[in-house]
């Protein structure tokens, strides 16, 4: 318990009971709408075949899932964060580039810039964008992200990174 | 230009509120090299508030001695050595120092490091092999020595080494620390592999720029000031944030985190537009606003 999120709060969109748990711990509330100071993002890999045996439509799927509802929903989340005047972080959870199939490659390379992008274009809303791609889904984890939640990580935004020596 | 009233910059809680309790690095000692000043004394500083026993390397032994105090201060025992950090003997004879005082070593702070802007046509070979050997092979040096110390003990560790924002993009008119500082990342990523078996986990904070008394334009309020509103994030860094993220990435509470390279720049380093002012070769702009001459 750091209390790293205390006040703050959190809407994870995406699966992941472990993480909504530590966030937890970390002092955050979680919440479901756009009254949120943070929105964590996850969305991971969930096939490694090859790119020749894939359909379009689990191509299209892939795609969809690992960058374009992110962008949908981090548009969303600085729509609101800029009417109300208040700055925010988002955070990117996802696998690392290169360890499941070509749509993750794909996907996690235009997260990536795409985390860059927006952490500058939203840097003077006060709002901070990062992205952690690792396959670890455990207690490093939870800490990362509450800490690149929180106030404690004011001056790192656009920053990409795993978690260990395989991410 | 001052930032915009109605832009909003992020700021960190303040000094006397650390991510971390005062006892988190409870009988573990820290050695810093660069320790005495600017970002290497941040680091110093942002261990003993954690309760971190502090040894201070330096080649200059009364500035180490000078940052050893003001680490002192926070109530923690410390110690100060003189090195020059590229030579292997000296970064032995420096640990054996540091250890009969504070105890074994089990956190590492590669900090010593050497900058300037200069034309690479005019850097002598001199200049070239004082920033990159005191990076490169410095951080390498005291790394294997932390290292073999840590595998003889039985015990990991971890370390933390200072790289910078420009690793991605080059730096022109800084080539020498462009190189270096891309090594120590690089070297991060290799190290924290091959010495995951033993434990010892290795990360780095590509830093942007965080001023300090003794960083170029130093931090007279008056030098910095029309820094601010360049940067994306409205102000550049306050070493306290930095020396947290580094002292955060050794504590118990980022166990599992290894081989990673964060950057903490406020988004300095990815400023981009499509049309930008006229480019000015560096040679030509060493005696304008921000050049060197």
């Amino acid at each position: 318990m750091t209390g790293w999120l205390e006040g703050k709060a959190v809407r994870v969109i995406g699966s992941d009971p472990a993480l909504a748990d530590a966030l937890a711990k970390a002092g955050a509330t979680i919440v479901t709408d756009d009254t949120a100071d943070c929105l964590v993002h996850v969305a991971r890999a969930e096939q490694t075949r090859l790119a020749h045996h894939l359909s379009y439509d689990e191509w299209r799927g892939a795609i969809a899932a690992g960058l374009d509802s992110r962008f949908e929903a981090a548009k969303a989340f600085n729509g609101a964060k800029r009417k109300a005047g208040s700055g925010g972080a988002i955070l990117f959870i996802g696998s690392p580039e290169q360890q499941a199939g070509a749509e993750q490659a794909a996907a996690a390379g235009a997260l990536g810039n795409l985390t860059k992008s927006l952490a500058v274009e939203w840097a003077r809303d006060g709002v901070r964008v990062n992205t952690v791609l690792t396959n670890d889904g455990g207690p490093a984890l939870g800490a990362m992200a509450a800490y690149l939640l929180s106030d404690y990580a004011a001056y790192v935004t656009g920053a990409v990174m795993g978690i260990g020596v395989d991410d | 230009m001052a930032v915009p009233a109605h832009h909003i910059i992020a700021e960190p809680p303040p000094f006397e509120q650390p991510p971390y309790p005062g006892d988190i690095f409870d009988r573990r000692t820290v050695l810093v090299t660069g320790g005495g000043s600017g970002m290497g004394l941040a680091m110093g500083i942002a261990f003993a508030q954690g309760g971190a026993s502090v040894g201070v390397m330096g080649r200059s032994i009364e500035r180490a001695k000078e940052g050893a105090a003001k680490i002192a201060a926070l109530g923690v025992p410390v110690h100060a050595a003189s090195c020059d950090v590229r030579d292997p003997d000296q970064v032995a004879t420096a640990f054996d120092a540091i250890e009969k005082v504070l105890g074994p070593v089990s956190l590492l702070a590669n900090n010593a490091g050497a900058n300037f802007p200069v034309l690479t046509e005019n850097m002598s070979i001199n200049a070239w092999n004082a920033v990159t050997r005191i990076a490169i092979d410095g951080t390498f040096l005291c790394s294997a020595e932390f290292a073999r110390r840590r595998e003889a003990a039985g015990e990991g560790g971890a370390i933390v080494n200072n790289s910078a924002q420009y690793i991605w993009t080059g730096f022109p008119g800084d080539a020498h620390s462009a190189a270096a500082k891309t090594a120590q990342a690089t070297m991060t990523r290799k190290l924290a592999q091959d010495w995951a078996p033993l434990g010892i986990r290795v990360n780095a904070v590509a830093a942007g720029f965080f001023p300090h008394e003794s960083s170029t334009n130093g931090n007279d309020p008056e030098a910095i000031a029309p820094l601010q509103n360049m940067i994306p994030a409205g102000r550049t860094g306050k070493t306290h944030e930095f020396g947290w993220l580094s002292a955060l990435l050794c504590s118990p509470l980022m166990d599992g985190v290894t081989g990673q390279v964060i950057l903490q720049d406020g988004g300095e380093s990815l400023r981009r537009s499509l049309m930008m002012p006229d480019f000015v070769p560096p040679r030509e702009r060493e005696d304008g606003p921000w050049g060197w001459k």
